[in-house]
Order: structure tokens, then sequence, then C-alpha cells
């Protein structure tokens, strides 16, 4: 005779006790707006990216670049630290913005399919938070890449300039002071100025803008693919429409219609070309503090149109 | 819409831990969803047409129908997840579109497929966090719920190496992680083996014993009429019938007898007593038992023999 257990699922014994007592203290008052919610949609999100084999691809994509660069230099000392920060840069560049474009375009559309978005908006969790969870996230990503992509570039920068001064010291030995603390100020000089930094912020402001602008895109697209394609559309646009723009305005000089159609595509397309401060730096070209702080507002204004519309577009979304 | 008895709710029935409300757990006023079809605004696709439906707290409501017959859109609605193109749903009271009306309820979709680098603890810590838990309390409450679904031993391992079956059981404890009133589980058993659907269906009726009131979507009714205390079917986005199980599913003039031990000369005697009244025997039959419960009893003892060896 077959004989059937009341419950081959057995269910502890003490839970109901212990669930009951939990009850009085789960009684948490809803706000509405809440920081720690906001927190765990990041954390959540940097957790996702960091576990993508992408992300490491790319550094190390990056921190190689960097080391060649020491190779590609077998000219005088001020050219080597030219091409080394030129690349360097350039390859910060363009690695953050790679990144911002690939890990913002998956994030949602991938939780929809996957349903995880569901289970998520089910929670007392309003939708502009969640938006904002996973914006931060990727900007802290980026933040942790330029990071340890700059200290990286840095180290290496530094370390060509001691093997420089060592070098230097090598042969002027027997010189007179002078000649030799000139030579070494004119090394130091040439190797670390500190446009660097703002110029390594601006970069980072520029990935944000693009990261930002990539949500945006995928609240309305349907394939992670859709989006990359549409932002490498945007990317290069928004590098040269600023160029295209001088010139069309100095060939065809303006009617009324030209001028409003120029303007909205400046809105729709970020002028990229404005975050490019690595030509100059690498001139050794000083940046001026007003041109950074409106380089930097321009990113952040830019950054946080895109995620304000981003939250807009997906608020209507039917899941 | 039929109109159900009110149920009192006594600390032994049901009233999650005696908050007890008026309002019914759901209520849902001619909710109507139309998806729109591109680049023909005129035309759209009905999926739920003039729903009304009122859960009252405590209760097991079972939600049935095909495919394609408005279930999942219905709760998305429920949820907040869809919007109506017509009606509106509110949950003990509360507007559904409202966010803070999702305070009282844990929801479980189809073929959850959660984040796969997490691992289940993980998985649980996130949905905790995001409903405003944290330090010891959300610690007490992971190790309570892993406890409850049977996963304590797999806490450490990522989702993706999970089974469906456990997938399944971490989306129901990730569900009820913030003690919700209200579960609404989607299709809770869709692609689960028989003794992972058992365990499922063990855990609901453990809701239903607690007080929580459940509203599951299912086109498996030998389960549903398992657990369910009404049903609501819908076909087309229509609800055609619905009220309480026993009540919908009773034959009025017929009547099952099941007798142990009965020698042939009584099962003789009750026929001819059935033969000389007015009534009649319309069956008779030995009494079986079901394929789920051969099933579970035949792989239970194969797994005791396998270690045993």
């Amino acid at each position: 005779m077959v004989v059937i257990p009341d419950s081959c699922f057995v269910i502890p014994s003490s839970f109901d006790i212990r669930a009951s007592s939990f009850i009085g203290l789960m009684e948490t008052r809803y706000r509405a707006f809440s920081i720690s919610r906001i927190l765990a949609i990041t954390l959540n999100t940097l957790t996702e990216l960091t576990r993508l084999r992408v992300f490491y691809v790319l550094l190390v994509f990056a921190l190689l670049l960097i080391g060649s660069s020491i190779f590609m230099a077998q000219f005088s000392f001020q050219q080597e630290f030219q091409i080394l920060k030129d690349v360097s840069l350039g390859a910060i560049s363009i690695f953050t913005s790679l990144l911002a474009i690939v890990a913002t375009a998956r994030l949602l559309p991938q939780d929809i399919e996957d349903r995880t978005v569901y289970t998520i908006l089910a929670k007392p969790v309003p939708r502009f938070e969640y938006v904002l969870g996973k914006i931060t996230g990727v900007l802290l990503l980026l933040a942790i890449s330029t990071l340890v992509m700059s200290a990286a570039f840095l180290a290496v920068l530094y370390l060509r300039e001691q093997a420089v001064i060592h070098a230097t010291l090598r042969q002027m030995v027997g010189a007179p002071p002078e000649q030799l603390a000139d030579a070494l100020r004119e090394i130091r000089s040439s190797a670390l100025n500190i446009d660097i930094f703002p110029g390594i912020i601006i970069i980072y402001l520029k990935a944000c803008l693009l990261a930002a602008l990539t949500l945006f895109v995928s609240t309305f697209a349907t394939t992670n693919i859709f989006t990359i394609v549409v932002m490498v559309f945007i990317y290069f646009i928004g590098h040269l429409q600023a160029t295209a723009r001088e010139y069309w305005l100095q060939e065809h000089s303006s009617g009324l219609l030209t001028r409003v159609f120029l303007a909205i595509v400046a809105l729709l397309f970020p002028d990229l070309q404005a975050f490019n401060l690595v030509d100059d730096i690498v001139a050794g070209t000083a940046i001026s503090l007003a041109l950074f702080i409106k380089t930097a507002l321009l990113g952040i204004f830019y950054t946080t149109m895109y995620t304000l519309l981003a939250a807009f577009v997906f608020y209507g979304k039917e899941l | 819409m039929t109109d159900s008895p009110r149920r009192l709710v006594t600390p032994e029935s049901g009233g999650g831990g005696g908050r007890a409300e008026a309002s019914p757990a759901v209520a849902v006023q001619r909710l109507t969803k139309i998806f729109p079809v591109p680049l023909h605004p005129a035309r759209g696709i009905v999926a739920v047409k003039d729903l009304n439906l009122r859960i009252e707290a405590g209760e097991v409501f079972g939600l049935l129908g095909p495919n394609g017959s408005g279930k999942s859109t219905t709760l998305k609605m429920i949820l907040g997840l869809v919007s109506p193109t017509r009606g509106r749903t509110e949950i003990f009271g509360r507007d559904s579109r409202l966010v803070e009306s999702r305070e009282a309820v844990g929801f479980l979709p189809e073929n959850p497929y959660f984040y796969k680098y997490l691992s289940g603890e993980e998985t649980l810590r996130f949905f905790g966090r995001l409903c405003g838990l944290r330090g010891a309390r959300l610690k007490e409450r992971i190790n309570e719920l892993l406890e409850l679904v049977g996963l304590t031993r797999a806490r450490k391992r990522r989702l993706g190496t999970y089974s469906k079956g456990m997938l399944q059981r971490i989306g129901l404890a990730q569900a009820l992680i913030h003690d919700p009133r209200l579960v609404v589980l989607d299709e809770p058993t869709a692609g689960v083996d028989p003794a992972g659907s058992r365990e499922i269906r063990d855990l609901i009726l453990d809701l239903k014993r607690r007080g929580i009131t459940v509203l599951l979507s299912s086109h498996l009714l030998a389960q549903a009429q398992e657990i369910c205390d009404r049903v609501g079917i819908l076909a087309d986005g229509v609800l055609v019938r619905e009220g309480h199980l026993r009540e919908l599913i009773a034959i009025e003039n017929q009547t099952e007898l099941v007798i142990a031990d009965a020698s042939p000369q009584l099962v003789s005697e009750i026929e001819s007593v059935i033969n000389r009244s007015n009534a009649k025997l319309i069956e008779r039959r030995k009494s079986t038992t079901t394929l789920e419960r051969l099933f579970l009893e035949a792989t239970k003892n194969d797994k005791r023999m396998t270690k045993s060896e």
C-alpha cells in the first residue's frame, strides 16, 4: 500500500513563533524617497557590473595600452612624455566612454527581459529611485575605472620621469649645479603638469554624460545592440557636430531655419568635442579655471538632464 | 461579480497576526486593459475586460485560465506594474498605483530569473534592503526564510547554479522578506517537478495558516483545486466564473461514499438498498491513488535506496 506523508516538505515548527514575533518589528513606515533603497540598487548594479568579464577586459586593454606607450617612445624625453600622455589620456577617454555605453546599455533591458524588474518594482520602490540607483551604480563603476587607469598612468609617468632623471644625472656628472638644476626642472615640468587632473575629471564627466544618455536611449530601445549602435552614432555625431556647425554657418550664412535645425541638433547631441581637453594638456597649454568649470558644469547638466529624461520615460513605461 | 460572504478573521484562521482590516486584501473594479497596436491607434488588443474582483484577507484565491487569458496582465495591474486603460485596483484599501500600496505585497513572477551572480543569501539581503530592512533584523529574517524554503545549505551558492525548483523557492522567500499581508504568485509551479511543486503547495498552505492572503494564477487545475478557497476563471480577458471552489465544483444531485475494508456482501447489500430506492448507482470502482502521489512515493524510495547504497 502506498503511504502518503501529510507533507514531504518539512516546515520548521519554530518558524511560526519567530515569524509572529517578527511581525511587530516589520512595521516600517514608507518613505517617499529613501537613500538606503537607492544605495541598495547602486551597490547591486556595481556588483553586477564588476562581476561581468567585459569590465576586466577593458581594464586590461587600457593597462596594456598605457604599458605599450612606454616602448613606443624612442625619442627625446619631451616627446616621450608627450606621447605617453597623449596615448594614455586618449585610452582612458575611449575606454571609459566604451565602458559607459556597453555597461549601461544592458542594465534596464536585461532586468525587463529577466523579469527581475517586476520583483524590484513590486516592492515599495519608486521607479525614479530604481533608475537613479542604476545610473549611480554605473557612475561609481566609471569612477573606479577612471581612478584605476589614472593611477596606472600616473605611476608609469612617474617611473619614466625618475628613469630620465637618473639617466640625466649620470650623463651630467661634473656639470655645473645650475645647469643640472635647469635640466631637472625641465624634465619635471614636461612630465607631470597639474592640468592632467582637471583633464581626467573632464574625461570622467564625459563618460557620465554618455552613461546617462545610454540609459535614456535604453528606456525605449528593444535590444542592447540597438542601444549600442545608436550610442556609437551619437558618439561620432557628438564629436563632429561642433565642427560641422561652424563650417555650415560659415558657408551658408544662416537663415532662421538653418539656425533652428542646428540648435535642435545641438540639443539632441551633446557637443562631445567640448570635453576633449587632452590635446591642450599634451601640448602643455594650461586649462583655465573658467574653461574647466564651464565644461564640468556642462557635463553635470547633460548627465542630470538625460537621467531625468530616462526616469520620465521609464515612469510611463508598460512593463 | 459574485458577492462572496465576508469571513470572520480569527487568530486561528488568519488575519496576519492580528492585523485584520475592514478593507479587502484586493479590490478590483471594472478593470480593463487594452494594449495598443502599433501603427493602428484605433485598434487594440483587449487583454482584460470589465473585471470585478474582491479577495478577502486570509483567503487563497486562484485566478485560472488558459494561456493568454489575461491572468498575468491582471496581476500586473493589481501590483501597479501595468496601468489599466479603465477601472481601478486597490490593495488593502490603497490604490495600486501608489508605491506605498506595495508595502503589503510580495510578488513572485512567472519563471523568475533573478540576478544569477548573487548567492541566495545576497539575493534576500538585496530585496530586504529595498524594503527598508537592515542590520540584525535583516540577518534574522534571511535566516528564517532560508530555513523556511529549505535553502540554508545552498545560501552561499550563486543563483546561476540553482535548479528551477530552488529558484522558485528563493523567489518565494524574497516575496516574503518584508512579511507581506498579501502574496501574489504568477504560475508558482510552472516548470517545477512534482516534488518541487508539492513543496511550493505546502508553503502556500503554510502561508494561509499564518493568515497571509494568497492570490495565485495557474493553469494547473488539480493543484489549484487542492489549495484555493475561491477561484475565478478568466477566458479572453473576461471573468466567466467566480466563487467558492466547493460550491463551483459540487454536483448537487450526486454523493460519494468511500468505504474501507468493506466485504463483498456489504457492498452488495448497499447496492440492493440503492436499487430499491429512487436513487441510481452511477459508478462503482476501486479507490486509486493519484499519479502524483505514486511518483512522489516511488522517487522518495529510490532516494532512500541510493543513500543506503
